[in-house]
């Protein structure tokens, strides 16, 4: 029986869907437009106004590959023209062929580009013939330029000319986001690019002519309407949520980060809007919010000013300003489910009310409450020829359309959690998660985590979210809770994500939590350059594996996306935690792997061993191991230690604080009970959760020591020295460590 | 969907910690409400905005002017105001420490009464109900419940089956007098009417908090962040949170809810849907409702463990930045607008499935290009639950009628899970099959709800169709029939008896509908002159015989004393029986009230030897101090040695209160298996006989008479 039950609500009907408002210099409300598909992030453009009329039009392309461009009038949306269903827009842009004000729009459904007047007259197509296949072409920006169609799809950057392929560029990972500039003298074009994985760089003449890493990661690009013709100068969102500026002056790009990310979601598109002759910068994240900073167009590095903050509760893709349903300038704003709504200035809305437009909204309200009517309707019918069918003898087959669902994982920062985010276009009832190994847990405050009992082995995690009403949007935090620090292989999690309606259908989401959690940071390596490297541990792997293999290979190993498999794959990644690092270099049939942290070259041994030993390849393995790499790493984390061991003792003392239980005239009043000490101790426990990974510090050490014994000399006897190496280390006796560790490297010398 | 804020009309800082929900409100001279709250281990704090200092034993404070601290020698655990004295309206503060009770009347500054509460202080309230029009102090302990005069005399007392967490007075059964709701940690409401307990409901977790909303409503919150409504008996709805509840009260047509992490909203009465919410700046203590601004309506207070005061008024002038009053109809247009397209967009969702349905039932079903979301449509599922003696629980059978498969099962009920409240069980790759086994073990003998969630698919499928079912577990679902006939001796001797006047009939139907049986139960004949029921249990395969006679003798014959109670219980209430007389014989219950009787008046010996050899040393402490002291200014030797006496004796005085406080954990312990055996005993009979057992156990208990007692649980009474 194909049964849909209408659920108790045993949940709590509070939610983040609540629109609240907090209020800084602005005051604003929300204007509640169309509804168009899923939308991609800036996928919502705003043409500029006509002439005399300064209505604006809205053009929008959604998931369906629907095109469409409207105008607003009293608040109700009347279609310009809207083209046929096809492959997901993944990009809008506007554009002018003539010079003057942009009027002709550009949007790329799959690897197809087409550009339409704004009378939605198709006047230039262009199927691209990029050599990557279309699954590659994940994310599509496009710009236009003169003559010149700028195509950039995963990482290759195409030039088009006179709808020919006329040059192209591949980067070093997937662009995420570009901006073009002239430069002063000739009419050239400079790109400032976005790199995936936190690299900016400036391209010119099909070179990078300029690269810059951020590590704020940034992910948005919005180039400032006031800026002169002669400047790069550009602001950028963050996947931390940060904003800030980047600005390229004589062949040196530089960042500057103007607004810190502190707890917010990770930016998702940025945009323009004016506000009584100010400029402001709105901001749209993935967590729901809209924010509007004031910029001062005198000084664009000056700090930007927080206006205003908007909680949509689902994930915002685009926001732009203009004026659109009056005569001044509201903000647009579009969510991931595609809701098309303004933001406009409740002292515009008191001041332009008239009686005619209130007629007119409820005009649209009874207009709006008789199509739901008739929706039910239509709908209950469907649903009951959907129920007979079930109970029909005739098996025909039901498949409906998969869930809207996005899912991204970040690498692991402390303590090895990481973080997946879970976006989707309907509301979440329940997450239901399972995993074959012991799992630690973590989510949303707003969701009840249960984890449930083991099946039979016991050795399984089987846990459910149950979110509260109206949640499009939730992180988890996962790690694996294993006794012994090194996990040797990759871990898989299965998510079923189930919403709260109909359809009563669960998605299915199945991610991979690596090896080496912590090796999330990308760098820029230059071998020749860097000398310490040398003296790195090594590890060498020959065999008849292709670059493919060596790529899903370490696809278990470390987090993120790694390099397309090219003939010759080289990249350096860094430890978020120590930050060590490790280099990888592989071709078809040797790697070459270094890192200045034994353990890690361990893992990768071990896991690379077994891995060709499941897909019964020869392998053979060699480790080049010099013997002060332990004191080496450690001289270069002592520093992380040391602050890990503070940390540690004013977790201890601030504990003892709260047990005083010491009321508020003993710590606030002019002459202090406690000594300056403990009372900057006490003040810091209230304001935010002191933690220390010291713990997790030193059986890194300790780890380091084992496995150096174990790659080095076979070694017997290590449970005496890696004991006494542990009690030195929590009894912070730093300078004895180090002697430790040089004696023991000293006497494996003379043992050989 | 669209929850506003408010403000507070009132603000105010205490400068002192407060103990989550130690704190109430009097009026301690009769007109003026006093904030009084628990403020540290054994401080008490009253603030006193409208009235000047308190003298006497309280002393003012330095942080706040207007706060007057009171100090006691012992812990605090629970506070109750209330006009107990028949001859002033003027509040008495109740102070309940863990085995004391004092009643302190501020005013006067003087004590009503102080007395012991062997069985422990967890809740006091001051109210009066049913017979008892004077305001009495009522006490919740470990396991019972007991009734103060203003002069310190025992008005009633009764057992209850766990620790008392909350209490009210409302009138349930609606005849005009109030009953005495007690909500315990064994997850249970039960009410207390003319010293009888005449309804229990069963929750899901330790009841937190009750209130009163209306006449025939009350709230309540568990200790699992459940909170709901209950009218004349039947739940109109709940919600359940991360947080928990630390108190509700009902204040401006909405249910108020404070939650543990500072949150407090709004709730509607009828629906539990938000309607205002705001969040304190620290975890929330309490919320009372009191007139504090002296205004004749009571303010909604509340309090942060900080010390924050907000007062938030019944009546919400619309204010915030939601102001409507310029333009309320264009603004309410426009929220409905935003509402409708929710609306929309929900329904083209739903329409969108179907019409991919519609799209694809011509497409063949090929095994290999299937895609990764389809399924069959006339699939179905079944749910079916059977015992499992072998592996002693319900097994919960999911299955499907066609090749699909069920991968993954989700069983969301409550209080029958070891953890959390969902059991879920995803079988490997290696083991899907179109039918899933889930076991159950629910722990207590409660019908429970359980919801399905089946995950049905392909095994390679990406997405899955969700099935939802909801099934009702009988009361007595972990009693399976024995049908071998071998089985039907059983040599257990503990039994209870008893009298009915009802036809057979009856009695199958009622088997029928508490039992989870394989085939309906039928008698043989019209005329049949015997109805017998033989089960096992699956927890304990403890063997359960129920013999029912025409003449209207019945015999339910197992070991287990607190099962015989429930099924008298339960039948009482199937066959409306107002009055029931039994006689009982658990031999094991018999045996074990001895030891504990005789644990209890030992640790009651030991407890008073203990108490005495405290007094003696810190008798001498109090001594030796000063002369330790005094010593300083003359020889620093004999201060070093004085000192060192004072460190040794001190030493001792830890040694000796930690054994106090495990022989006082014992005694609690005995105590409590005690009052759960005299409960048992009370169950197994109904009415006035359920009363009489409670009563006259209670003097037995007092008079410690162990023979007494056991004759109590034999016939139901002393004599």
């Amino acid at each position: 029986m194909l049964k849909i039950l209408c659920q108790q609500s045993e949940k709590d009907v509070a939610g983040i869907i609540i629109v609240y408002y907090r209020v800084m210099d602005y005051d604003m409300c929300r204007i509640d437009y169309f509804i168009s598909g899923i939308t991609y992030p800036d996928t919502l453009k705003i043409l500029p106004s006509q002439g005399q009329k300064l209505e604006q039009k809205v053009v929008v392309g959604d998931k369906t590959g629907v095109l469409q461009c409207l105008t607003i009038r009293d608040e109700e949306p009347v279609i310009q023209f809207k083209t046929l269903p096809g492959k997901p827009i993944t990009a809008v842009q506007l554009t002018s062929t003539n010079g003057t004000q942009p009027d002709k729009i550009f949007a790329a459904s799959g690897n197809e580009v087409k550009g339409y007047t704004k009378k939605g007259k198709v006047f230039f197509s262009i199927e691209t013939a990029l050599s990557e296949p279309v699954t590659s072409i994940l994310y599509v920006s496009r710009c236009v330029f003169g003559g010149d169609l700028i195509l950039c799809s995963g990482r290759t950057i195409t030039f088009y000319r006179d709808s020919k392929e006329h040059q192209s560029y591949v980067c070093k990972d997937r662009v995420l986001d570009m901006a073009a500039f002239i430069t002063p003298n000739n009419a050239k074009v400079r790109l400032l690019l976005l790199i995936a994985h936190k690299g900016a760089g400036i391209l010119e003449n099909g070179h990078l002519v300029a690269h810059i890493a951020i590590s704020s990661g940034p992910s948005r690009l919005a180039t400032p309407p006031v800026a002169q013709v002669a400047e790069i100068k550009c602001f950028y969102g963050a996947a931390d949520g940060s904003v800030g500026i980047i600005t390229y002056e004589e062949t040196t790009l530089s960042n500057n980060c103007l607004v810190e990310g502190r707890g917010l979601g990770s930016v998702v598109c940025l945009g323009w809007f004016y506000s009584n002759a100010n400029l402001h910068l709105a901001v749209g994240r993935n967590d729901g919010s809209v924010q509007l900073y004031l910029i001062d167009v005198e000084n664009l590095h000056l700090k930007p000013r927080l206006k205003f903050t908007y909680f949509s509760g689902e994930p915002v893709t685009s926001v732009v300003g203009g004026c659109v349903g009056t005569d001044e300038g509201e903000l647009l704003v579009a969510t991931f489910s595609g809701r098309i709504f303004a933001l406009r200035s409740k002292f515009l809305i008191a001041g332009s009310v008239t009686k005619a437009s209130h007629e007119n909204l409820a005009a649209r309200r009874s207009k709006l409450e008789i199509e739901i009517v008739r929706l039910e309707k239509q709908t209950a019918n469907e649903r009951e020829k959907y129920q007979r069918n079930s109970r029909s003898l005739q098996a025909g087959l039901s498949t409906p359309p998969l869930l809207d669902i996005e899912h991204k994982m970040s690498g692991a920062t402390r303590e090895g959690w990481q973080e997946v985010d879970i976006t989707l276009a309907v509301p979440l009832d329940m997450l239901f998660i399972y995993c074959s190994k012991k799992l630690k847990l973590l989510t949303d405050s707003a969701a009840v985590l249960s984890v449930c009992s083991s099946q039979d082995s016991a050795s399984d995690l089987l846990a459910t979210v149950r979110c509260q009403a109206g949640t499009r949007r939730i992180w988890l935090r996962l790690r694996v809770a294993s006794t012994n620090s090194t996990v040797l292989e990759s871990t898989r999690v299965l998510i079923y994500a189930l919403p709260t309606g109909a359809p009563r259908v669960a998605r299915l989401l199945s991610i991979k939590l690596p090896a080496l959690p912590y090796y999330s940071q990308h760098e820029e390596f230059d071998e020749n350059n860097d000398h310490s490297i040398k003296s790195w541990c090594q590890l060498h792997v020959t065999g008849g594996f292709s670059v493919a293999e060596m790529t899903f290979w370490l696809s278990d190993i470390l987090p993120g996306d790694l390099p397309r498999p090219a003939s010759n794959v080289a990249f350096l990644r860094v430890h978020s935690l120590l930050g060590t690092k490790l280099y990888c270099q592989y071709q078809r049939g040797s790697a070459v792997f270094k890192s200045n942290n034994i353990s890690t070259v361990s893992s990768v041994r071990s896991i690379i061993s077994n891995c060709s030993i499941d897909k019964r390849i020869r392998v053979e393995i060699s480790c080049d191991i010099p013997d002060d790499c332990c004191l080496k790493s450690f001289k270069l984390i002592e520093n992380i230690i040391s602050i890990a061991y503070e940390k540690k003792n004013q977790v201890t003392l601030a504990k003892a604080l709260d047990l005083l239980e010491l009321d508020t005239k003993a710590i606030n009043a002019e002459k202090p009970v406690l000594c300056k000490e403990y009372y900057t101790v006490l003040k810091n426990s209230e304001s935010e959760i002191l933690q220390s990974n010291f713990d997790e510090l030193i059986e890194i050490v300790v780890q380091w020591y084992l496995d150096w014994r174990s790659l080095s000399v076979n070694g017997n006897n290590t449970v005496d020295q890696s004991n006494k190496l542990c009690a030195l280390l929590k009894d912070y006796k730093l300078d004895d460590v180090t002697k430790v560790l040089s004696e023991l490297t000293e006497f494996n010398h003379t043992c050989e | 969907m669209n929850v506003s804020t408010v403000q507070p009309v009132f603000k105010l800082e205490l400068n002192h910690k407060v103990n989550p929900g130690i704190v109430t409100l009097a009026k301690y001279d009769g007109t003026h409400a006093c904030l009084t709250a628990s403020a540290g281990y054994d401080k008490i704090i009253i603030h006193h905005p409208h009235v000047g200092a308190i003298s006497g034993r309280a002393q003012r404070s330095e942080n706040h002017r207007e706060i007057s601290e009171l100090n006691l020698s012992q812990a605090v655990i629970a506070l109750a105001a209330g006009p107990l004295r028949p001859d002033t309206n003027r509040d008495i503060l109740l102070i309940g420490s863990p085995t004391q009770i004092l009643a302190y009347d501020v005013h006067d500054n003087s004590d009503l009464f102080f007395k012991e509460a062997p069985d422990g202080v967890n809740v006091i309230v001051a109210g009066s109900f049913g017979k008892y029009t004077k305001t009495l102090a009522i006490v919740g302990g470990n396991s019972s419940v007991l009734g103060l005069t203003w002069e310190g005399n025992e008005a009633f007392w009764n057992v209850v089956g766990g620790k008392v967490t909350a209490m009210i007075t409302f009138d349930f059964d609606r005849d005009g007098e109030s009953e005495l709701i007690v909500g315990s940690e064994d997850s249970f409401i039960r009410v207390l009417k003319d010293n009888q307990f005449v309804a229990e409901i069963a929750e899901t977790g330790p009841v937190v908090c009750l209130s009163v909303i209306s006449d025939v409503r009350f709230a309540y919150g568990l200790a699992n962040g459940t909170i709901g409504i209950y009218e004349d008996g039947v739940r109109l709805w709940r919600v359940k949170s991360k947080q928990n509840a630390i108190s509700l009260q009902w204040s401006g047509e909405a249910l108020a809810c404070c939650w543990s992490n500072g949150r407090v909203d709004w709730r509607d009465g009828s629906s539990g849907r938000v309607l205002r919410r705001v969040q304190m700046r620290a975890s929330a203590a309490a919320m009372l409702l009191a007139d504090y601004r002296a205004l004749g309506t009571p303010d909604l207070v509340c309090v942060s463990v900080r010390g924050e005061v907000l007062g938030y008024s019944p009546t919400q002038e619309s204010s915030g930045f939601n102001d409507t009053t310029k333009n309320p109809a264009t603004e309410e247009d426009r929220l409905a607008i935003t509402e409708l397209l929710n609306k929309k967009q929900a329904l083209m969702l739903e329409l969108q499935h179907y019409e991919a349905n519609a799209a694809s039932a011509v497409m063949p079903d090929l095994e290999d290009d299937r895609p990764t979301t389809a399924m069959p449509t006339n699939t179905r599922l079944q749910v079916a639950v059977v015992h499992s003696l072998d592996e002693g629980c319900l097994n919960l059978a999911i299955s499907t009628n066609n090749e699909t498969i069920v991968r993954a099962a989700l069983i969301l009920a409550e209080g029958i899970f070891e953890s959390g409240e969902t059991l879920a069980r995803h079988p490997p790759l290696s083991q899907i099959r179109p039918i899933l086994h889930v076991p159950l073990h629910p722990p207590r003998d409660v019908p429970v709800d359980v919801h399905i969630k089946a995950l049905v698919g392909y095994p390679n499928s990406e997405q899955y169709h969700i099935f939802e079912m909801t099934k009702q577990l009988p009361r007595f679902a972990m009693y399976t029939m024995n049908y071998n006939a071998t089985n039907r001796i059983n040599y257990n001797s503990s039994y209870v008896t008893f009298q009915i006047t009802e036809r057979l009939q009856r009695i199958c139907i009622w088997a029928n509908q508490n039992f989870l049986l394989e085939n309906e139960l039928e008698l043989n004949s019209e005329d049949a002159k015997e109805f017998h029921v033989n089960l096992t249990c699956l927890r304990d395969q403890s063997t359960l015989d129920m013999n029912f006679n025409v003449d209207g003798n019945v015999k339910i014959t197992t070991s287990d004393m607190r099962l015989a109670g429930d099924l008298v219980q339960s039948l009482a209430v199937f066959l409306n029986l107002t009055d029931l007389k039994s006689t009982a014989n658990f031999v094991e219950a018999e045996k074990k009230l001895r030891e504990e009787m005789e644990n209890a008046s030992q640790a009651g010996e030991m407890r008073s030897r203990l108490a005495a050899e405290t007094a003696e040393r810190a008798q001498l402490i109090t001594a030796l101090l000063p002369a330790a002291q005094d010593a300083a200014s003359y020889d620093l030797k004999e201060m070093l040695n004085r000192y060192k006496e004072v460190v040794m004796l001190n030493e001792e005085l830890i040694a000796a209160c930690h054994v106090r406080r495990a022989t006082q954990e014992h005694a609690v312990a005995s105590l409590k298996t005690l009052h759960t055996i005299l409960q048992q005993a009370a169950r197994l009979r109904v009415g006035k006989y359920s009363k009489a057992v409670v009563s006259a156990s209670r003097n037995a208990v007092k008079e410690n008479n162990v023979e007494a007692l056991i004759k109590i649980i034999q016939v139901g009474e002393s004599l």
